[in-house]
């Protein structure tokens, strides 16, 4: 048996050699240069973190100390890697651990921070406006009008369905595993691509304005440009099919990429959309130094899940159907 | 029919499993809770695929006859990151899965728990195999 299959993980190794984000930094970092004189950002992040997007209730600072950043780093890869019980919804599932794929089996960076959210500065997200709350309430009916989850492929999740996920934003957040990003840079382009579920952001620097408004897409239209040693990319054109986290078609993203040195990324957001929430809010997010290749993710082709998920419904459905005859009074 | 017979074991916790929410689709929604098992087969092919592998197996049932069984796992990017093959698990390794049956009761399965025949966890990849 291959000397690679061990039996005995250890999920906390290396992570008191984890560097930090958000410190203060004796001296700014240069990031390199690309042979066009960028700076340069090329490489393979991941933005795994534990960090929630919203500070716990509660938690009243914005920053932890060094020792409670890593206390809690340590306590949440446990309860990740920890045992589910027998007979719990849980526990149908594969075990992350086997597969290297709980977080503390990757590269991660420590973050001080109690909250993704830096912006309202209680670290939360705004209030719903009216018209955010009216319409969150028009969509459930919708998707309430159409039949349970899995009555039609179309009511299952996107993710579900390989198109899009919440790694792919934007903004690009991670989520419990495949959080590595590829960034390539040429004259007048850069290209992020998007390990779950292989989306590929080409993204221009040249200038041009963003497509018509009325060409709307997945992940919007971006176009990005150079704030001295910070990329910053700027998304419109979203559409109303994919939600990020009940925001309009109309939301404008502002993203914003530095290096911190060798190892660290910042990738911050701010999403400004009047008619979802009740002022703008920004979030930050330490992108730690990953290695690739990443293997295409090409989610259609091992996709059997979604078969046996409908399968799974339709087999129910006649189950309670024999019961619901079995009970019928007999003429 | 044969492949219940090829489930042992039903409802035995013998060794717990992590299973973290948060993955690529709802797996109660695809295996059924009431329906655990516990068998023993040989590997016939690992697909390392997205959005999840599967384990094909080769499982014999009491009266001596072969079935298949798919068994769903992870996804196989940071193995594949991290040098793993589809060697490194060998054709014809006997493996103990511990899992849930598909809602529409084929022969899949989730695996909960993947094992060794000597009872040993099988870990395809961990930091460990760093050092």
């Amino acid at each position: 048996m291959n000397h690679r299959i061990l039996v005995l993980a250890s999920a906390l190794i290396g992570l008191s050699a984890i560097p930090l984000a958000g410190q203060a930094r004796p001296k700014p970092y240069t990031a390199p240069r690309t042979p066009d004189g960028q700076p340069d950002l090329q490489g393979f992040w991941t933005n795994a973190t534990y960090t929630p997007l919203e500070r716990p209730k509660d938690v009243t600072k914005e920053f932890y100390t060094l020792e409670e950043a890593r206390e809690i780093v340590k306590k949440a890869a446990v309860d990740e890697a920890e045992q589910t019980v027998p007979g719990t919804v849980p526990d149908v599932h594969y075990d992350f651990t086997q597969f290297g794929l709980d977080r503390s089996q990757g590269p991660m960076a420590l973050n001080l921070r109690t909250s993704l959210i830096v912006d309202p500065p209680e670290g939360r997200l705004p209030p719903l406006s009216a018209e955010g709350a009216r319409r969150a309430a028009e969509r459930t009916a919708a998707r309430k009008s159409r039949g349970g989850p899995h009555d039609a492929v179309q009511n299952e999740p996107l993710g579900s369905r390989c198109i899009l996920m919440d790694r792919n934003g934007p903004p690009m957040l991670g989520g419990a595993y495949n959080n590595t990003y590829q960034i390539m840079q040429a004259p007048g382009y850069v290209m992020i691509l998007v390990e779950m579920l292989h989306d590929a952001r080409i993204i221009p620097l040249d200038g041009r304005p963003q497509l018509p408004s009325n060409v709307r897409q997945w992940t919007g239209s971006s176009r990005g440009r150079w704030d001295g040693q910070t990329l910053v990319i700027e998304t419109t054109n979203l559409t109303d099919k994919f939600a990020f986290m009940g925001a309009s078609e109309n939301m404008r993203l502002t993203e914003r990429f530095t290096r911190l040195d060798d190892e660290t990324l910042r990738y911050q957001f701010t999403v400004e959309d009047p008619s979802t929430w009740t002022r703008p809010w920004s979030a930050e997010v330490p992108w730690k130094k990953d290695k690739g290749p990443i293997f295409e993710h090409a989610c259609h082709e091992g996709n059997y899940g979604l078969y046996n998920t409908l399968a799974g419904a339709r087999a129910e459905e006649r189950r309670a159907a024999e019961e619901a005859a079995k009970k019928k009074p007999q003429k | 029919m044969r492949m219940r017979r090829a489930v042992a074991g039903l409802g035995v916790a013998l060794l717990l499993a992590a299973a973290p929410a948060m993955a690529h689709h709802a797996f109660s929604a695809e295996f059924d809770i009431n329906k655990p098992f516990k068998l023993r087969g040989t590997l016939t092919k690992w697909e390392m695929i997205n959005p999840h592998s599967w384990f094909h197996l080769d499982v014999k049932d009491e009266s001596g006859a072969v079935v298949a069984w798919m068994i769903e796992g992870g996804s196989p990017n940071q193995l594949i990151k991290n040098g793993v093959t589809k060697n490194t698990l060998a054709v014809g390794t006997e493996l103990v899965i511990e899992g849930y049956q598909a809602k529409d009761g084929t022969n899949k399965g989730v695996g909960r728990n993947l094992l060794l025949t000597d009872g040993r966890r099988l870990f395809l990849y961990s930091r460990e195999s760093e050092k």
